[in-house]
């Protein structure tokens, strides 16, 4: 699933552990999010949101839309 | 399981100790099996019985080692242990079932049943570098 993780990462400095330890995740699993290799759950996606402070689908491209 | 850098998670790493304390007295045992006479003395009797178990009871345990790795995990890690455990083991159930027909229609020579858990391991070796993402 398309998305805005990485660049959201970037711009705050975070390393993919550092995103890892704050949303709970390894950071295989932010990788695999970044990369596309890994579709998150809805709880993920939100704790990704809430995080971030944006709406799900301003980070997630919607692929239904 | 040593690959997706498992060993980089606290679970990862329980999970590493968890196998080796599984293997060793599993490998331990096998090769006491094939190289020694010190079980001679069991074949027949109900002790026999008691070694076969022993000998799979590390394989129960290997069992629990990756439940408990994929519940201690995240999604993702769980999705892709998940995928390389079923692949390993869909493989490894199809080349029992390829050799055993064998034996039976094909005059193919007689392998120990026992086989299947080195050869799932084998074809865990070889899948799991390639599978990488939980779609």
């Amino acid at each position: 699933m398309k998305n805005k993780l990485k660049l959201l990462r970037a711009e705050r400095n975070w390393t993919q552990e550092q995103l890892g330890q704050a949303l709970g995740v390894s950071r295989q699993a932010v990788n695999a999010l970044e990369t596309e290799k890994h579709d998150p759950s809805l709880d993920l996606a939100y704790r990704i949101a809430a995080l971030f402070e944006r709406p799900v689908e301003d980070i997630f491209e919607n692929p239904h839309a | 399981m040593l690959t997706l850098s498992k060993q980089h998670t606290p679970a990862g790493r329980r999970y590493v100790l968890r196998t080796f304390a599984f293997m060793i007295p599993y490998a331990l045992i096998c090769v006491a099996m094939m190289t020694t006479d010190a079980f001679d003395e069991l074949m027949g009797k109900p002790a026999g019985w008691a070694l076969a178990a022993a000998v799979a009871a590390p394989v129960v345990g290997q069992l629990w080692a990756t439940l408990a790795l994929m519940r201690e995990s995240d999604e993702f890690v769980r999705m892709v242990t998940a995928k390389q455990f079923i692949i390993a083991s869909g493989l490894a159930m199809a080349a029992a079932t390829f050799w055993g027909f064998g034996e039976s229609f094909a005059g193919a020579p007689h392998l120990p049943a026992w086989l299947i858990y080195p050869l799932f391991w084998a074809a865990f070796g070889l899948v799991a570098p390639f599978i990488r993402s939980s779609n």
